[in-house]
């Protein structure tokens, strides 16, 4: 593993700390959301996939351990996938207007619900968050099978929070001042001027 | 000499102009030297080019050379051999915590243990710091309760726990409170006995009590260099923006310079 | 109901973090190893008889509640609606095998002393740093959003609404904090940078925990049993 800068060092616990910490807003809103990768994708577009890597991993070890359900370490891979994505979403300038970076992040929602699923499925039973879990059981109390039943609840819900992700992450790119964007080698592309 | 600049220029990244012009400055080992300019006039970008902080951690580039402690900072030779060796305070104390200790003495220990100094050698250098800052009490205490006064005085002592030659100090006081703030300065020409201090401030009235130097930059550039008392007295500091109450009040007054800079000296001088 | 480090000095607070991180994580696989709904059971009643014993029931009144929707969500998923009741408590015991070791484990170790193992065992300092700097960010970040919310409450933000009005007053919840952030990590950098976190010197660990024979043993002796479960479902 490559030495990590101060820069990272600084940044990383940040970001970790605005995946974790946008759940509170998210649920003032009652929006179904989680807001989780919020962070990941910051440091993703700000940074470059790799730091968005090392971003997603203790993103969900530290979400793991405050917690206090190992299980979520089983969804790394969604971080991973997350982390990657939008590393890549980045590099093609996909934050430079609202429309390309909601369209990116609705992309993002289906990888992700295809990631989790076979997740939730197999080793929970189909069972995880409280408001996917209700759409679940609704669906499968209407007959639809277990197996779409989940990944039906889990594709609305990812569709809905990757794309305000995204839409968040543009909006603080474009607030964010030329003088601090210069700071972050990967910034000045992800939003289309460089 | 402890550090030198010689023509030494600097540019943050995607800045359209430099925050430092053509600066050459010796500063020789031991007492307080002070450097001061109004806002912008590119003091803190001072303090980290002599640490290699710029351009290393801030970006941006650097013309000209840069000799601290007989090294460049900025090359990855030159940081390894400056480690530890070169202390920086920075005016807000919550952004200076580590991050990962549990209590005063773990902070005060995170540099030592950056180190790589054995385990007693870091206990003695904790004890030593606590005791210079007079927080001894509070080496148990949870970093997260104490008043900002107090997490100043701690992140100063976490910096003087690994004894650097050089202590850059930028707006050390600036969230402090009168009292603390006071304090803070009253402690430096102690230090500076044994220590290199180079203090960046605009709180004029207090440095000018204990600075032995004063540089004074305009626009990135240093326009005057030498004691106190003829370089905050000029006229030029009030045009600089960079001198004492007491000075500004003079010269509105119509006094001419040098102008006196404290209340004694401008009773001294007025008073008949 | 507590989550997170609770003081004490029984069983586990004395073994070395690496042990009880080995028991959580053998207790974990075993869950998915033993064919329910008899295998995670007997999991959960060993750790009940743990926690016990290590002066940390409080750990299993978290766990009951933390595991109760679990339990119900899936009795009613797989119960009720799919008829197969096994399954469902296959499935929810093993949630609470998992939950209740991984609730020892955080209850026991501090988190310090889990970075100064970690680094005592050789592990890079960048990854114990960002945990460690992480778990303390948390709450700060948390307390600041709450802040925000506060903040733009007493400006007339207004939460409820259509689902488009939800979504668009999160922009000035979610946005003002992120921004925040980012403005302090120059200065962070800064002061990390000089108190020598991006050295390449290998960092002493200050309090590193005693690993004794005894957590060396029950170490083993927790690898030989996972190891003996899968050998045993392999030929069965």
């Amino acid at each position: 593993m490559p030495r990590l800068s101060s820069r990272l060092l600084a940044l990383i616990p940040l970001a970790v700390g605005i995946n974790l910490a946008l759940g509170k807003v998210a649920s003032a809103t009652s929006l179904p959301v989680f807001l989780d990768t919020v962070g990941t994708v910051l440091v993703a577009a700000l940074v470059g996939p790799a730091a968005a890597l090392v971003t997603g991993v203790v993103s969900q070890t530290a979400f793991t351990m405050l917690d206090g359900k190992l299980m979520w370490m089983a969804f790394l891979p969604v971080q991973l996938g997350v982390a990657l994505y939008a590393g890549l979403a980045g590099r093609y300038r996909m934050f430079a207007s609202p429309a390309r970076a909601v369209l990116s992040g609705l992309g993002l929602g289906v990888i992700a619900a295809t990631l989790s699923w076979p997740i939730s499925l197999i080793l929970f039973g189909g069972v995880t968050a409280t408001g996917v879990t209700l759409v679940t059981t609704a669906l499968t109390a209407v007959g639809v099978p277990l197996e779409w039943a989940v990944y039906g609840a889990s594709l609305g819900n990812d569709l809905l929070d990757k794309g305000v992700t995204f839409f968040l992450v543009y909006v603080v790119l474009e607030a964010l001042p030329s003088r601090m964007a210069a700071r972050f080698p990967a910034a000045e592309r992800s939003r289309g001027r460089a | 000499m402890t550090v030198r600049l010689e023509a030494v220029s600097f540019r943050y990244p995607t800045a359209g102009v430099d925050a430092l012009r053509d600066v050459t400055l010796e500063f020789a080992p031991g007492g307080v030297h002070l450097v001061t300019g109004r806002l912008g006039a590119g003091c803190s970008t001072l303090l980290l080019a002599i640490a290699g902080l710029a351009p290393h951690v801030t970006g941006g580039t650097r013309l000209g050379s840069v000799i601290t402690l007989g090294q460049d900072p900025a090359t990855e030779e030159g940081r390894g051999a400056v480690a530890g060796r070169v202390g920086l305070l920075l005016p807000t104390p919550w952004t200076q915590l580590s991050g990962m200790a549990h209590t005063v003495a773990e902070e005060v220990a995170f540099g030592p243990a950056n180190l790589g100094w054995e385990r007693e050698r870091i206990r003695g250098a904790v004890r030593e710091a606590l005791r210079l800052v007079d927080l001894e009490d509070l080496a148990g205490r949870d970093p997260g309760t104490l008043s900002g006064g107090e997490l100043q005085r701690v992140i100063f002592a976490a910096v003087a726990a690994m004894d650097p030659d050089i202590y850059l100090l930028d707006e050390p006081a600036m969230e402090l409170d009168p009292e603390a703030a006071g304090a803070m300065y009253r402690f430096l020409p102690a230090l500076a006995r044994r220590k290199t201090v180079i203090l960046a401030t605009t709180d004029l009235d207090r440095a000018v009590l204990v600075a032995g130097r004063v540089v004074l930059l305009d626009a990135g550039h240093v326009i005057d260099d030498g004691d106190p008392a003829s370089v905050l007295g000029a006229l030029r500091a009030v045009e600089a923006g960079a001198t004492t109450t007491v000075a500004r009040i003079a010269q509105r007054a119509g006094a001419q310079s040098p102008l006196p800079l404290t209340v004694p000296a401008a009773v001294a001088r007025f008073a008949r | 109901m507590t989550l997170g480090y609770l003081p004490g000095s029984g069983l586990l607070h004395r073994s070395h973090p690496l042990t009880t991180a080995t028991l959580a994580a053998v207790v974990s696989v075993l869950a998915f190893l033993l064919p329910g709904p008899a295998g995670p059971g007997m999991l959960v009643l060993a750790l009940c008889v743990i926690a016990v014993a290590a002066g940390m029931r409080r750990v299993l009144l978290t766990s009951a509640a933390f595991s109760a929707p679990f339990w119900a969500f899936l009795i009613l998923i797989h119960g009720v609606i799919g008829g197969d009741f096994a399954t469902a408590a296959a499935l929810a015991g093993r949630i609470t095998a998992i939950l209740t070791v991984f609730l020892l484990l955080l209850g026991s170790v501090h988190p310090g002393r889990l970075v100064d193992a970690m680094l005592q065992r050789g592990l890079p300092f960048g990854l114990a740093y960002l945990l460690a700097a992480t778990l303390q960010a948390v709450p700060q970040l948390q307390q600041r959003a709450a802040a925000i919310l506060a903040a733009q409450r007493c400006r007339g933000l207004r939460v409820g609404g259509s689902l488009w009005r939800r979504a668009r007053a999160v922009v000035p919840l979610a946005v003002p904090l992120v921004l925040g952030a980012l403005a302090e990590v120059d200065e962070r950098a800064l002061a990390l940078e000089t108190r020598g976190a991006g050295s390449e010197t290998r960092r002493t660990a200050l309090e590193p925990p005693l690993d004794r024979p005894g957590d060396r043993a029950a170490r083993w002796l927790l690898l030989a049993t996972v190891v003996g479960a899968a050998v045993w479902r392999l030929l069965t």
